[in-house]
């Protein structure tokens, strides 16, 4: 029950403020990249007309992954962001699937992730309604409907990246919250593997389709 | 008659069994009201196509155990406040313990009332379809187990209350912070909940009605049901703020009341959109099931739909954070 919120942070006293890294956040963002390059490796290593399983799964997820990019994006945009719609999404799944293995934890848990990644597609949709519309229009577009209600319209944009980080941490640490002290109560008896499959596989894939749809969605409409 | 001693230990079991009977009394509204109307629609379901009963009652019995979920949240977090040790008794434990209570008997109903709906919704679309049940049936728990998402962040505020070391912290404002925290995320998960059961239930009965385009419904239903949750993730962000901030120790009355208003703005302020973020995902998911082609405009009038209905849990949002961190 101790470990309830506890974190490993690495301490670095600078003159005039302290970087503080999370140690546990970095080696399992380590660990989710190498098991995506692994992945990645064993599902291009020998294509062919005959795919192997690998092969098959990778296939499968880039052609859906680009196919709802190219939905919402057009032909033109989902050229250039669907590669990285797809890496958001491998990263995400990995990341949230990796708590049901025991002494390892979700990156995502931790909420630099997630508020990292919701800024990402932030910037990047910011970026490309800058250079779709044009600065003038896009300034534009945060007087509407009324000049004076610019400062709400900003404070609607940057709560955004605040509900998008926010659930997809909310909802792998709550799970996590949720199964140790389930397991705590119950002593590790039968039901933990169910609150594993429930929260890291289910519920782990659901937040992380959500968090990549949401991030093409922003994308999209700053498009229009 | 006199009153019992109302020492620090006395306190704080009785905030911890007032808090118990709230969570399991609130908890019970939403997932009996959900799954009453789960059942109601598997009867007229099976009126309607007595011959697949069988898949129709099974498709049942599976949502009503996700309805359920929200109230045994609410039973694990009673049980909790009324067994487990208090370590550190006191008025901070006290408000502590009350506002974990609160949190999870209001975060309780919406999800329990709204994953009730796609529950009911998809009996009636399996007696409508009947050879595509088992689609029916993960459409339905891909909607239902995220309807659920608001009763998780209601349990999650309720188990860090209910653990948080509280030893040596000044009695007030904190107090105050806690019960508002357990406010904040309850009663904003409330709108959230019940709307994210709207957007699912429109998408069973669209994969029924058009088979063929059950991706497309299904991924508008998981955009329009995350964005209707966005009020109860700025309830979270504030309960957060309310019990992981450290408040100077402050005696006066404004300071307490201050705290304890912010949590209650926002949680009250997400009610109102997340029923109403619900509607509009609602009505996209079920023309889009029709309107394969408008697809793209229905899935951009809805989000903008919802930024605009959204703006008032922002407005709610701004001014909890202003009572937090200017007043």
């Amino acid at each position: 029950m101790d470990r309830l919120g506890e974190i490993h942070q690495l301490l670095i006293a600078l003159p005039g403020y302290t970087v503080t890294i999370n140690l546990e956040v970095l080696v399992m963002t380590g660990v989710v990249v190498l098991l995506a390059l692994i992945f990645g490796f064993a599902a291009g290593r020998k294509t062919g007309l005959l795919p192997g399983p690998f092969q098959i799964i990778g296939e499968l997820l880039v052609s859906q992954l680009y196919g709802l990019t190219e939905e919402a994006l057009g032909k033109r945009y989902a050229k250039i962001y669907a590669p990285m719609i797809c890496a958001l999404f491998i990263f995400l799944l990995i990341s949230n699937w990796l708590g049901i293995l025991p002494h390892l934890e979700e990156p995502t848990r931790d909420l630099n992730t997630p508020l990292g990644l919701g800024i990402m597609g932030f910037v990047i949709a910011h970026y490309v309604g800058i250079k779709e519309k044009g600065f003038k229009v896009y300034i534009k577009s945060y007087f509407e409907p009324v000049f004076f209600l610019m400062p709400l319209n900003v404070i609607g944009e940057l709560a955004k990246i605040v509900s998008i980080s926010f659930r997809l941490f909310g909802n792998i640490m709550g799970g996590a919250i949720i199964i140790l002290v389930v397991s705590y109560l119950t002593f590790n008896i039968l039901l933990p593997p169910f609150l594993n499959a429930f929260f890291g596989l289910f519920v782990g894939t659901i937040q992380a389709f959500v968090f990549t749809m949401l991030t093409v969605v922003y994308i999209s409409v700053q498009l229009k | 008659m006199t009153l019992p001693a109302f020492d620090n230990p006395t306190l704080t079991h009785v905030a911890a069994y007032i808090g118990a009977a709230v969570a399991m009394g609130f908890g019970a509204i939403g997932a009996a009201t959900g799954e009453g109307f789960t059942a109601s629609k598997a009867s007229e379901a099976i009126a309607r196509n007595r011959e697949h009963s069988g898949d129709i009652i099974k498709n049942m019995l599976v949502g009503q155990a996700i309805s359920e979920s929200a109230s045994i949240f609410s039973l694990v977090v009673a049980i909790l406040l009324l067994f487990m040790e208090i370590p550190d008794p006191g008025m901070v434990k006290a408000a502590s313990l009350l506002g974990a209570g609160l949190c999870m008997g209001f975060g309780a109903i919406g999800s329990g009332v709204g994953a009730g709906v796609p529950a009911g919704r998809s009996c009636l679309a399996i007696a409508r379809q009947p050879a595509i049940s088992g689609r029916i049936t993960t459409n339905m728990l891909i909607g239902t187990a995220v309807c659920q998402t608001p009763a998780i962040f209601a349990m999650v505020v309720a188990l860090i209350l209910l653990f948080k070391p509280t030893a040596g912290v000044p009695a007030f404002p904190t107090a105050a912070a806690l019960i508002g925290a357990g406010l904040s995320t309850g009663l904003a998960a409330v709108g959230s909940g019940y709307g994210g059961g709207m957007a699912a239930g429109a998408s069973c009965e669209g994969v029924a009605r058009q088979p063929e385009n059950a991706t497309a419904v299904t991924t508008t239903m998981l955009v329009g049901q995350a964005v209707a949750q966005t009020p109860s993730v700025f309830g979270l962000l504030i309960s957060f703020i309310l019990m992981f901030r450290t408040f100077p120790e402050s005696s006066a009355l404004s300071a307490s009341v201050g705290l304890f208003s912010a949590g209650l703005c926002m949680g009250l302020g997400g009610i109102g959109p997340g029923i109403g973020n619900g509607m509009t995902a609602e009505g996209a998911v079920r023309w889009v099931a029709r309107r394969i082609t408008y697809a793209g405009d229905l899935m951009r009038i809805m989000l903008v739909g919802q930024a605009v209905s959204q703006s008032t849990a922002i407005y709610a949002m701004v001014v909890s954070l202003a009572l937090i961190f200017v007043v």
